[in-house]
């Protein structure tokens, strides 16, 4: 019975985050009838007519143009979050690792608030200025940290965390210099950080897709060296896993997803750190289950929290506010579990 | 002629390796053949754990080279090397929860490339390795629930699975209780003897390595102080240029492998004015009492003694100055002169729990003439054996002397101690 379930684990979890992609389009604050939202997605995906002469362009708009790309993007969010996570506990060994420990969202942070300083919001080398700078402000951040960690060929991983966290700190302190000095732009700027998903669009999901597919393709190859770097890395390198290699390989293909889905959305919090420990729980700690599962259930989970904070009251709540509520919480809890001699 | 030469597998050629600015390693030198079972010996600190980190690759050596079945050991990548050597480490935990099958399906790593899942090869081999441990039957356990000796087994298990042609053991067997300790190094031996697997293992244990290497390496400091078969390592000789303590060598029977016996590192942390005390003694009872008095600090001396008997062996070990007889004669008329002789120098005279017969009760004649205080230890009427010459003897020294009759040699000890310590106030 066990073994069966563990068979159609993986199709039954695809199918709940279709079912989750499905439902949470058809929900929002603007009412659109159940039949009629089901007319447009058939009607533009699969370009079956069923009377669409009664919708107006309104409600096509609503479900195609904002909410449909909104779920997916919060979809490929949270699944690249809970993915790097997943993959940053393996090789740090450090259960308290997320996507952001390494300072790339105060390197993203500060190139955001640059940029909403600047007013490079649209129109900056034809694109959104603020999400370039954003990327560009986090890929320099890992950098730095990783050539500040350095020693000859090999990078202490120690060293990494503490010195990512530094330079993190200080990258935050300009970005708050930056907020004081210029008044007006803060509200914009913490609006940013708190991240969110609204008014993102199919453009955002493409910049976004080619990241995860490529990322989530390099951690799989990975699957079973994540395994041994949990026994630490000399065992590992005893068992033939060029440790260097393959942190630089994780390390660097998890700031590129983490700067791009920042760069998207904001820093949305939690979802990195939370997910991959519920999952572990779930499926034990091996990368071949982990790695799937935690985009997926990343994915479904980042979708509810932003399908609550555009629906639950008329003024959009920031979902990095609502994954916060929910994953403060449950941290607590994961570290008296771990007092206990648990995790 | 082929099968005469054996196959060199590990060469080390003046080894200096270390951590930062420090040299552990320096110039360490050593040939290893295939199918030998070489236990490296010696303190903390000399640089064993460090020479098994420079062989699988975990540190870099500063100069010198270690060739690895022909090919310089630098050469290798990570993922070669692991095909060649495995490495089992103290026992240590894991923070995750592995099953016992997904650690020692690990070791198959070093053959799979990142595109192929494992095969029902692997899977074989693993089950083979399982078997050969004794673990296959928890297989589906998980690692952290197991007890230090089943968790040694699985990383033996693990290292097996890797196929290598050498086996390095970091301490296997400090983290385990004794029956654990046989259980592992028979294992490792089996490996040896029947896969002819070489075995290379940093041991603290020394009775273990002399009992199961058939090559030990004694180093200090980095460098190799002798390297041999275990009897010619492990003498005296040999260790006490590597350990500062005092020890004995006896030959296991059982084994036909030496064995030491340390006694004490530390001196007596009081102490004592120092005082010449002989000890009657050659049975097997006055071990313990010589070695406190000498360590007190006193002017010991002993006799007459059979070469051989276990008072003669400590009196050896430990330089007593002794007057001898052949093993299994009667003291000589000679030897008895000179032991009176040797007493008469002594502020104090212990007949130690000794069987009494015709043959040694010569010991006591004179005594009655002698300045120092005498002391008698009473179970000696329990082991007398000379048909009442020795009761007539004690009354012919309490005659001219008093005799102080003690239940223990312990008892002696405190009164020697509570005479002779040094108040430094």
């Amino acid at each position: 019975m066990k073994k069966k379930l563990k068979k159609y684990a993986l199709p039954l979890s695809i199918a709940i985050c279709i079912g989750t992609i499905y439902l949470c389009t058809l929900t929002g604050i603007t009412t659109i009838s159940f039949g009629d939202a089901n007319k447009i997605l058939l009607n533009q995906i699969f370009h079956i007519n069923l009377g669409m002469e009664n919708i107006n362009e309104g409600a096509t708009a609503i479900i195609w143009n904002v909410r449909l790309p909104r779920v997916i993007l919060a979809f490929l969010t949270g699944g690249a979050l809970a993915l790097c996570g997943a993959a940053y506990q393996g090789i740090f060994k450090n259960p308290m690792a997320d996507p952001y420990i390494l300072g790339v969202s105060s390197g993203a942070a500060l190139g955001a608030s640059i940029g909403i300083v600047m007013n490079f919001s649209s129109n900056f080398l034809g694109s959104n200025g603020v999400a370039i700078l954003a990327f560009g402000g986090s890929f320099l951040t890992i950098l730095l940290v990783y050539n500040i960690s350095r020693v000859g060929r090999k990078v202490p991983v120690a060293t990494l965390l503490l010195s990512g966290i530094a330079i993190g700190q200080s990258l935050g302190a300009f970005m708050s210099l930056l907020m004081i000095f210029n008044n007006d732009s803060m509200t914009q700027i913490i609006f940013w950080v708190m991240g969110s998903l609204n008014g993102k669009g199919w453009d955002q999901v493409l910049i976004v897709l080619p990241y995860v597919v490529i990322g989530c393709v390099i951690m799989l190859t990975s699957v079973r060296e994540l395994d041994i770097m949990l026994l630490g890395e000399e065992t590992a390198t005893q068992l033939g896993v060029d440790t260097e290699a393959l942190k630089k390989k994780i390390l660097f293909s998890s700031s590129l997803i983490t700067a791009a889905v920042v760069a998207a959305t904001g820093i949305i919090g939690f979802v990195g750190l939370i997910v991959p420990h519920i999952v572990r729980m779930i499926t034990g700690p091996k990368h071949r289950t982990l790695v799937p599962f935690s985009v997926l259930f990343g994915g479904a989970f980042l979708i509810l929290c932003d399908t609550l904070a555009r629906s639950v009251t008329s003024q959009e709540i920031p979902v990095g506010v609502i994954t916060a509520a929910f994953g403060g919480p449950f941290f607590v809890y994961l570290l008296r579990k771990r007092k206990k001699g648990g995790l | 002629m082929e099968r005469l030469m054996p196959r060199i597998m590990l060469d080390f050629k003046d080894v200096v390796s270390g951590y930062g600015e420090k040299d552990i390693l320096q110039g360490f030198s050593a040939t290893i053949c295939q199918g030998e079972f070489v236990g490296l010996i010696g303190p903390n600190g000399t640089g064993k754990s460090t020479l098994l980190k420079c062989l699988s690759g975990l540190l870099p050596v500063k100069s010198g080279v270690i060739t690895l079945e022909e090919k310089n050991n630098t050469n290798y990548t990570q993922r070669e090397r692991a095909q060649m050597i495995a490495v089992v480490p103290q026992s240590f935990d894991i923070d995750y929860d592995f099953t016992v099958e997904d650690i020692v399906l690990m070791g198959r790593n070093p053959y799979l490339s990142y595109r192929t899942r494992e095969s029902q090869n692997d899977y074989n081999i693993v089950t083979e390795a399982m078997r050969a441990t004794k673990t296959l039957n928890f297989r589906k356990r998980f690692y952290n629930n197991l007890s230090g000796g089943e968790k040694q087994r699985v990383i033996i298990a693990r290292a097996i699975a890797q196929e290598p042609d050498i086996i390095l053991l970091d301490e296997p067997t400090s983290a385990l209780d004794i029956h654990h300790q046989i259980e592992v190094m028979e294992l490792i031996r089996n490996l040896n003897l029947k896969k002819s697997m070489t075995v290379v293992a940093v041991l603290h244990d020394i009775n273990l390595a002399a009992r199961y290497c058939n090559r030990l390496i004694l180093m200090k400091d980095g460098r190799v102080i002798i390297d041999g078969t275990p009897k010619e390592v492990i003498t005296e000789a040999n260790l006490k240029k590597v350990y500062e303590m005092k020890m004995f060598i006896q030959e296991n029977k059982l084994f036909c492998k030496p064995e030491i016996i340390p006694l004490r590192v530390i001196k007596e942390s009081e102490n004592y004015r120092s005082l010449k005390i002989h000890v009657i003694c050659g049975g097997n009872q006055a071990s313990q009492v010589l070695e406190e008095l000498e360590a007190m600090g006193h002017q010991v001396t002993a006799g007459v003694v059979n070469q051989g008997s276990d008072d003669w062996t400590i009196c050896d070990v430990l330089g007593i100055p002794m007057v001898e007889e052949s093993p299994f004669t009667a003291i000589s008329r000679e030897k008895q002169e000179e032991n009176l002789a040797v007493m008469a120098e002594s502020d104090l005279i212990l007949i130690s729990d000794l069987p009494f017969g015709h043959g040694n009760i010569n010991n006591l004649i004179g005594l009655e003439n002698l300045r120092g205080e005498l002391y008698f230890h009473r179970n000696c009427l329990n082991n007398d054996f000379t048909e009442g010459e020795l009761v007539k003897q004690l009354e012919l020294i309490k005659k001219k002397k008093t005799v102080n009759e003690m239940n223990s040699h312990q008892e002696f000890i405190k009164m020697i101690k509570e005479r002779t310590l040094i108040n430094e106030k």
